[in-house]
């Protein structure tokens, strides 16, 4: 059983179809990479798969589970995970402060442990602290724990929210183009990141518009194009193939 | 926490700065303990009741701008009705006393409940309505309390108010002059400084805070923000209901003009004066705000207009309040 099934998932704004028909699966283990050119519905797809979004049709199957159009905060309990295209970590509150809130789905403290249960809150507490400086030590962020996240450099904020997705070890973690706005040596970094990820066992949905990058980190590739599925295989054959290639003409030319 | 290479080489070239000294342990311990005994011993020094009946009502303010930063500091959530909670705390108190004989420390209690009770059902909208929306339901919800009370008068007796509030005891402790409501005071706001920091410094705090920064990406936290947000209402609200019942048996009387649009427009100044998202901050805000009204009292045609020239000029000099946290520098 894969990890993830999508099946021919379609999503409507109005009279916009941003998605049809799309059908793809990502095995347990796997960094996944999407691509495709601009406004091809990269994003709007794990909008619909995390919950932001009620796809139109289809349906996404989750270990097993029919997870359609559930609640946000309902799908990140069930293991998914992910970050924004635009950066979404929490501004003024501390790099430690972001990663706990991250980890709200595994704290289980109850309304009612808050006040009558202060040493066992506390206790959760402590372990909370303790695995997200392990997140962050992971990352070379643990001496900046105290900084506010908005004071970090713009790639660091970057791996902050990759932290801050990890931390409650999803089963599988979506990043919408993780590289923007970094430079090459970061890049070169966070590749390394991603696969250390690999390793712990979180499965990786990566979309990005650097094909350096998404090259050299995925094991398989799909492309996207004008809200359908255009292709599917390995980064080689990506690479050499023309129709791919001919998508992307006036682009970008670096393929 | 282990020293890092990173923050150890920052430390070494940074001796002790004031702010150093300021988050040093001892020094908070040191300062924690020397404020709550100047706190109990209060009284002692300053005998004069009229400066301890200001205190007493500072207190008060504290108590219900502390619930209110709960809301707006932490949570973001706007809300212009924080009086009407208090009023039906007051309300609440002042009934159940004079005509059901009860005793005040069960008042105390269900005082609370019935704003925490309100406090959910008026959160519930949060979920459909957008902030902008909610904060005019707020001032809506404050308003109609408002006129219910003047208007019911067989329950509320209308504008008069209700009158006659006995001297309260609580375990037979009977509560007479301004130092004994002095120390209610202490002890309630001791109460609700801990309950807060309690909930703050749990995930329940954090997914407040995370609701403030950024919804979207709190429910992708995994936050159910609907419920979240029903929560920090309510919980907020029920101090306020505290402090009524406190204003009740401290004025012994409760009538609707003490619940006005006007105070909850004060009490959201003292909080964005003291500073938004700091659980004490909101302390600055009440004692700057109250002995400016003080102390202009013999011109209390011009209060608002006082009240107004402080909080303009302190949202131009200190956006963030003057112990606030930086979220609100904008
Ligand atoms: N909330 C929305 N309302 C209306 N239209 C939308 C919405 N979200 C996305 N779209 C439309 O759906 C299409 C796909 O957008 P999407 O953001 O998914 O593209 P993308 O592949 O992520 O592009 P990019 O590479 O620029 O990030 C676009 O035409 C966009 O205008
Ligand atoms: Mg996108």
């Amino acid at each position: 059983m894969s990890l993830l099934t999508a099946d021919t998932i379609g999503k409507k704004f109005g009279g916009v179809i941003a998605l049809k028909d799309v059908s793809l699966t990502v095995e347990k283990g796997e960094i996944v990479g999407m691509i495709g050119p601009n406004g091809s519905g990269k994003t709007t797809f794990i909008n619909n798969l995390s919950g932001l979004y009620a796809p139109t049709s289809g349906r996404f199957m989750f270990n097993g589970e029919d997870i359609t159009g559930l609640p946000a905060h309902v799908i990140t309990g069930k293991g998914i995970s992910r970050t924004f295209q635009n950066l979404r970590v929490f501004p003024n509150i501390s790099v430690l402060e972001n990663i706990l809130i991250g980890l709200h789905c595994k704290i289980t403290t109850s309304l009612w442990d808050v006040y009558a249960g202060v040493l066992k809150t506390r206790k959760v507490e402590r372990q909370a602290r303790e695995k997200a400086m392990a997140v962050l030590e992971l990352a070379d962020l643990a001496g900046r724990h105290d900084t506010l996240a908005k004071n970090l450099p713009y790639g660091k904020q970057r791996l902050l929210e990759i932290c801050r997705a990890i931390v409650s070890d999803p089963h599988l973690l979506l990043l919408d183009e993780p590289c923007a706005g970094m430079n090459p040596v970061e890049m070169d970094d966070l590749a390394g990141f991603i696969r250390i990820l690999q390793k712990k066992g979180i499965t990786v949905f990566v979309i990005e518009h650097n094909m350096r990058f998404i090259m050299s980190v995925a094991e398989r590739i799909i492309v996207l194009a004008n809200g359908a599925k255009f292709q599917e295989g390995t980064p080689v054959e990506i690479q050499k193939d023309k129709k791919v290639q001919a998508i992307y003409l006036g682009e970008e030319g670096d393929l | 926490m282990e020293p890092t290479l990173e923050n150890h080489g920052k430390q070494t070239g940074n001796p002790m700065t004031f702010k150093t000294v300021l988050n040093h342990p001892m020094f908070k311990k040191t300062a924690f303990l020397t404020a709550a005994a100047g706190c109990v011993l209060l009284p002692h020094i300053m005998t004069d009741t009229y400066y301890l009946g200001i205190i007493n009502y500072m207190i008060l303010y504290v108590i219900l701008c502390m619930g209110l930063n709960l809301i707006l500091g932490y949570a973001g959530l706007l809300s212009l009705g924080h009086a009407a909670f208090y009023g039906l705390g007051g309300y609440t108190t002042a009934i159940l006393i004079t005509r059901y004989g009860f005793g005040f420390l069960s008042c105390l209690i269900l005082s609370g409940a019935i704003a925490l009770l309100f406090g959910i059902l008026l959160g519930l909208p949060t979920r459909k309505v957008r902030g902008d929306y909610f904060c005019l339901l707020t001032i809506a919800f404050g308003e109609i309390f408002r006129l219910v009370a003047q208007a019911w008068i067989g329950f509320t007796n209308g504008a008069m108010g209700i009158v006659g509030i006995p001297i309260p005891s609580i375990l037979g402790w009977s509560i007479r002059t301004e130092v004994d409501f002095y120390y209610l005071g202490l002890i309630l706001l001791g109460f609700t400084w801990i309950t807060l920091s309690l909930l703050v410094h749990s995930k329940f705090g954090r997914a407040f805070i995370a609701i403030r920064e950024d919804e979207l990406a709190a429910s992708v936290m995994g936050i159910n923000t609907a419920v979240y947000k029903i929560i920090v209402f309510g919980i907020g609200c029920f101090y306020a209901g505290l402090a009524g019942s406190y204003l009740a048996v401290y004025q012994t009387t409760v009538t609707p003009s003490n619940f006005r649009l006007e105070e909850s427009c004060l009490m959201i100044i003292m909080v964005i004066v003291g500073g938004m998202g700091s659980l004490l901050a909101p302390i600055a805000g009440v004692i700057i705000m109250t002995l400016a009204t003080e102390y202009f009292r013999g011109i209390a045609e011009y209060r608002m207009l006082i009240i107004g020239v402080i909080m303009v000029a302190v949202l131009l000099f200190r956006p963030q309040g003057i112990f606030g946290t930086s979220a609100f520098k904008g």
